[in-house]
């Protein structure tokens, strides 16, 4: 019961906060080539600051005990990679189109069904030898046998590394914006450093609810989804766990939050571009369970934790979405020039 | 409701991201100095990202009106790049 309570109220805060602040890695990463356009970007590193900065002060205190996932370069480069192709396919991360479910736009909604289907299937199926395989035969640990992090590399204290890195990003930032002009005076929404401290928030606070649950992990999309479909597969047997609830609450969430601002609509693009995200969903599916994580449940929940696997795969899918979104959108651009 | 006539009209509902913003420059590149383009999109990201894009290519906002639901109507003039 408990999981079903916190997960939901998680879930349906987390999917207010993205579908009001317009959170989307997939533009995040894709925008900043393609429009010149650093918003959202600035909007991913300042959740990632703020979950860095929680996480360390929450590990230190007893609240959280850390939990890094694994660091498997092969299966990271590669299912990372792969995601990264599927988001811009997709239009949209995957709490991106998680959410945007919860907008009505159906586009996002074929693409959560093939993101849904293919994590089943490599999770559970036909592919799931491929991605163990891989995962096994790439795996590197540490010397104690624990998932290789920057910390335990370094041999520190994760909270002592983790504030400095904290103190360090925000030194740089602050010269950084200090260097040139904000581009942007006018920004309609409800700006980027507002979305960003309130998206690193629901992950710190998602974690001790998570792990009250017996899930010791914060924020992640994917694996959620799976529970999901093996629960209408399988109905009487398995009950859905705390990260299910948490998806259908960012579609609740998500629903609430446009019902608000009067941006409710069921609207379809064409048949084909429904195909497209489709096709795009699979590839996340795939890719993200194959490297262990999505961009939720790697880049902004394991890369706080300071897990390489999480680090290299956050790097992979950036170069996944620059890869695809330079043969879909920039080189036709060229061409027409 | 403005009373300003645009000269052109881009339709981009049911467009997934980021093509309303992609066409909407697009379209905006091949007008003529001061000619209005109308956009209507039911993109809320788009909403709010065209707009601060806009200004880096020289075109100008005039105004922007929440039709019904997510529906929105975008008045733009162009800088004319052309």
């Amino acid at each position: 019961m408990e999981a079903v309570l916190t997960g939901l109220f998680v879930g349906v805060l987390f999917g207010f906060v993205l579908q009001r602040g317009r959170f989307c890695m997939n533009s995040a990463f894709r925008d900043a080539i393609l429009l010149q356009d650093n918003v959202l970007l600035k909007t991913v590193f300042a959740a990632l600051l703020v979950e860095l900065v929680g996480f360390a002060i929450m590990d230190a205190a007893g609240a959280i005990a850390i939990n890094p996932k694994p660091f498997w370069w092969g299966a990271n480069l590669l299912g990372s990679f792969v995601f990264g192709i599927g988001m811009v396919l997709a239009g949209g991360c995957a709490s991106g189109i998680t959410y945007r479910t919860g907008e009505g736009m159906v586009g996002s909604m074929t693409a959560v069904l093939g993101l849904a289907t293919a994590g089943f299937f490599t999770a559970a199926g036909f592919l799931k030898p491929f991605k163990a395989n891989l995962q096994a035969a790439t795996t590197v640990s540490g010397a104690d046998g624990k998932a290789l992090t920057l910390h335990g590399i370094l041999g520190m204290d994760y909270t002592t590394l983790a504030l400095i890195l904290a103190l360090i990003a925000v030194v740089v930032w602050y010269f950084i914006a200090k260097s040139k002009k904000d581009e942007y005076e006018a920004d309609p929404g409800w700006g980027w450093l507002n979305t960003g401290i309130l998206v690193g928030l629901v992950g710190i606070l998602a974690f001790p609810l998570s792990a009250a649950a017996g899930r010791n992990y914060p924020l992640g999309i994917t694996a959620g989804w799976i529970g999901v479909v093996k629960k209408i597969l399988n109905f009487s047997e398995v009950s859905m766990g705390w990260l299910s609830w948490m998806v259908i609450g960012i579609i609740v969430g998500g629903f609430i939050a446009a019902l608000i601002s009067k941006e409710f609509k069921f609207r379809a693009p064409k048949p084909l571009v429904m195909l497209q995200t489709f096709v795009g969903g699979l590839l996340m599916g795939f890719g993200a369970v194959t490297s262990g994580g999505c961009n939720i449940g790697h880049l902004l929940s394991g890369i706080p934790q300071l897990s390489l696997g999480s680090i290299l795969a956050g790097v992979s899918i950036v170069l996944g979405a620059w890869a695809a979104s330079y043969v879909m959108f920039i080189l036709p651009q060229k061409k027409d020039q | 409701m403005s009373e300003v006539t645009p000269t052109k009209t881009l339709d981009v509902c049911g467009k997934i991201c980021p093509y309303p913003d992609m066409n909407t420059m697009t379209t905006l590149k091949k007008m003529e100095k001061g000619e209005v383009l109308e956009v209507l999109l039911d993109y809320p990201l788009s909403v709010e990202r065209i707009p601060r894009n806009l200004k880096k290519q020289g075109h100008k906002l005039i105004e922007v009106e929440q039709l019904d639901g997510p529906n929105h109507r975008m008045l733009i003039e162009a800088h004319g790049l052309k």
